[in-house]
């Protein structure tokens, strides 16, 4: 076992599970009351993910030289909503008691293109999850969180177990079957949010 | 020795200036009566630097801060060149309410850590007063640049990665609780290009919980009407930069108070973090106020209007016991299972 992989399963047992689970008790309190919010949900990157992203090469160098210090996304947090306006609603209500260092719409580069949509933010872990006999050293400084609508979860989810973890790279046809499972995910969102805007269901409260 | 650079630099105010004025600038030597006046400054900077802030995300929402740019460029290579680009920041947005002002940047290596603090000096005028065997001389003097206990700031980073750290610090403003914002506003926001760490709601939000905790678990009456007390005058805080502890001394809460609001927080790190309060959210969170009497009585009203809506006068021949009255057109009656 590398010293990396023993450090961060140290960091992972000690700190960074107990910090999730007081940071989605967090998140519930922050989004208590809020409406159509699906789930809330927080995790801590495993060591196995976290020693897969540790490894990862740009242009044949390392792409982390401190992968404790520089993967941002040791903590992952979701929130998952109905609609798409209730996305920028919660966004909106997180940056009320979060302090973040990015946030990011992420899209398709093209337009004719269908791929992951989300909406991600790198948040400052705030104090109040922070137990006082965790290792200072060990604390992360940020979270990832990602607020997204249940089919853009779904897609996101499906789309990690098949294709992002599969063994081989996808064939053409593979391709293209994911890519028509994001557009179908992303025609539902924008079908719903026609509805909800016409019905008047996106201020309800 | 663990400051290992220090510049000054002579910052004139000319924000909206056509053309800007040249930065004068220099080296201080690392020895020397100002070396020992600075460098009792970069020590007591954790002590003093008592705001967490942290920088801004740019304004198309990714990780790059222009400010947190020049300073981690002075980290990595400390000059007259590279600090003349931090007094140019702090050039451009110095308004004459603010005035001349001397920066030094001083910089060093702690426990693996690098270290650097950025301290603004404002100017003032003197006498100098010169005392000989015969006579007593006097000069006006100005331009002298004082510690001011009113207007000081300063603001302080450490980390290891140039890369990835230095995002937050610790700031000092003596002006911060000026309610002239735009004089607050000038070094956190506009010159660091930063803002609490704490935000507004989080931070009032965290105060509110825990007072309501304290007086939910408190068996002294004498505790929660403390308390109560000082959650009526808080309400004149808005926009006031504070911190739980701040509120305790502020309102001179006893020890018993103190012990039972340290106890409610998960940490002690909460007890001093700073943030803007906000009316608006501490409303949210206590709401309502409710006095409960030995008689089985329960008087429940807006926290905010609790002492409109019923008046208090203690019944005299009878000491500790009080009358309340309120008048009013009934619009609702209900029961409850529960008292709360």
């Amino acid at each position: 076992m590398s010293e990396l992989e023993k450090s961060y399963r140290r960091r992972y047992e000690t700190v960074l599970v107990p910090i999730a689970m007081s940071l989605e008790a967090y998140l519930r309190d922050t989004f208590s009351g809020f409406p159509r919010i699906d789930r809330i949900a927080v995790r801590a990157k495993t060591p196995e993910s976290f020693l897969e992203k540790a490894r990862k090469q740009t242009d044949g160098a390392k792409k982390y030289d401190d992968p404790l210090g520089q993967i941002q996304d040791q903590i992952g947090a979701r929130v998952v909503t109905f609609y798409i306006p209730d996305v920028d609603n919660v966004a909106e209500e997180s940056k009320k008691y979060f302090r973040s260092v990015e946030e990011r719409d992420l899209v398709p580069d093209s337009e004719k293109e269908f791929d992951y949509i989300g909406k991600h933010f790198v948040v400052f872990v705030p104090t109040d999850v922070l137990d006082q006999e965790f290792s200072a050293e060990d604390i992360p400084k940020f979270f990832e969180l990602q607020v997204k609508t249940l089919f853009q979860h779904a897609w996101a989810e499906a789309n990690h177990d098949l294709a992002y973890k599969a063994d081989e790279a996808l064939q053409k046809e593979q391709k293209r079957q994911v890519a028509f499972t994001a557009a179908q995910a992303w025609g539902a969102d924008h079908i719903f949010e026609k509805l909800v805007t016409e019905l008047g269901a996106s201020s309800q409260t | 020795m663990p400051i290992e650079h220090i510049h000054s630099f002579l910052v004139h105010p000319s924000k909206a200036a056509e053309e800007q004025p040249r930065i004068g600038g220099t080296s201080v030597g690392l020895a020397g009566r100002l070396f020992d006046m600075l460098a009792g400054v970069y020590q007591k900077s954790e002590k003093e630097c008592n705001i967490d802030i942290s920088f801004n995300a740019n304004e198309r929402g990714e990780q790059q801060n222009d400010c947190r740019d020049v300073f981690v460029q002075y980290v990595g290579h400390p000059s007259l060149a590279s600090g003349r680009a931090i007094a140019q920041r702090l050039q451009v947005i110095t308004t004459h309410r603010s005035g001349l002002g001397l920066l030094f940047l001083m910089t060093g290596i702690e426990r693996g850590y690098r270290k650097l603090l950025v301290s603004r000096f404002p100017a003032d005028n003197g006498i100098l007063a010169e005392e000989n065997e015969r006579s007593l001389n006097v000069e006006f003097l100005e331009r002298i640049f004082m510690k001011s206990a009113t207007s000081y700031k300063a603001a302080l980073y450490s980390g290891r990665s140039l890369r990835d750290d230095f995002w937050d610090g610790q700031a000092v403003d003596k002006q911060v609780n000026n309610n002239l914002v735009s004089i607050s506003d000038y070094w956190i926001r506009d010159f660091l290009l930063s803002d609490f760490r704490t935000t507004s709601a989080a931070g009032t939000k965290r105060l509110a919980l825990c007072l309501r905790n304290a007086v939910k678990s408190a068996t002294s009456m004498e505790v929660k009407e403390e308390i109560a007390s000082a959650v009526k005058l808080s309400r004149n805080m808005a926009g006031r930069s504070t911190s739980i502890r701040d509120f305790v001394n502020h309102f001179g809460l006893s020890d018993d108070s103190r012990a039972l609001i340290v106890s409610s927080l998960k940490n002690e790190t909460l007890f001093g973090e700073r943030f803007r309060f906000s009316r608006e959210e501490f409303d949210k969170h206590i709401a309502f106020q409710s006095v409960e009497l030995d008689n089985g009585g329960i008087l429940t009203a807006e926290a905010s209007k609790f002492d409109q809506v019923f008046q208090q006068e203690a019944v005299a021949e009878n000491a500790g016991e009080f009358r309340f009255t309120t008048e009013g057109s009934i619009v609702n009656r209900r029961y409850k299972s529960t008292k709360s």
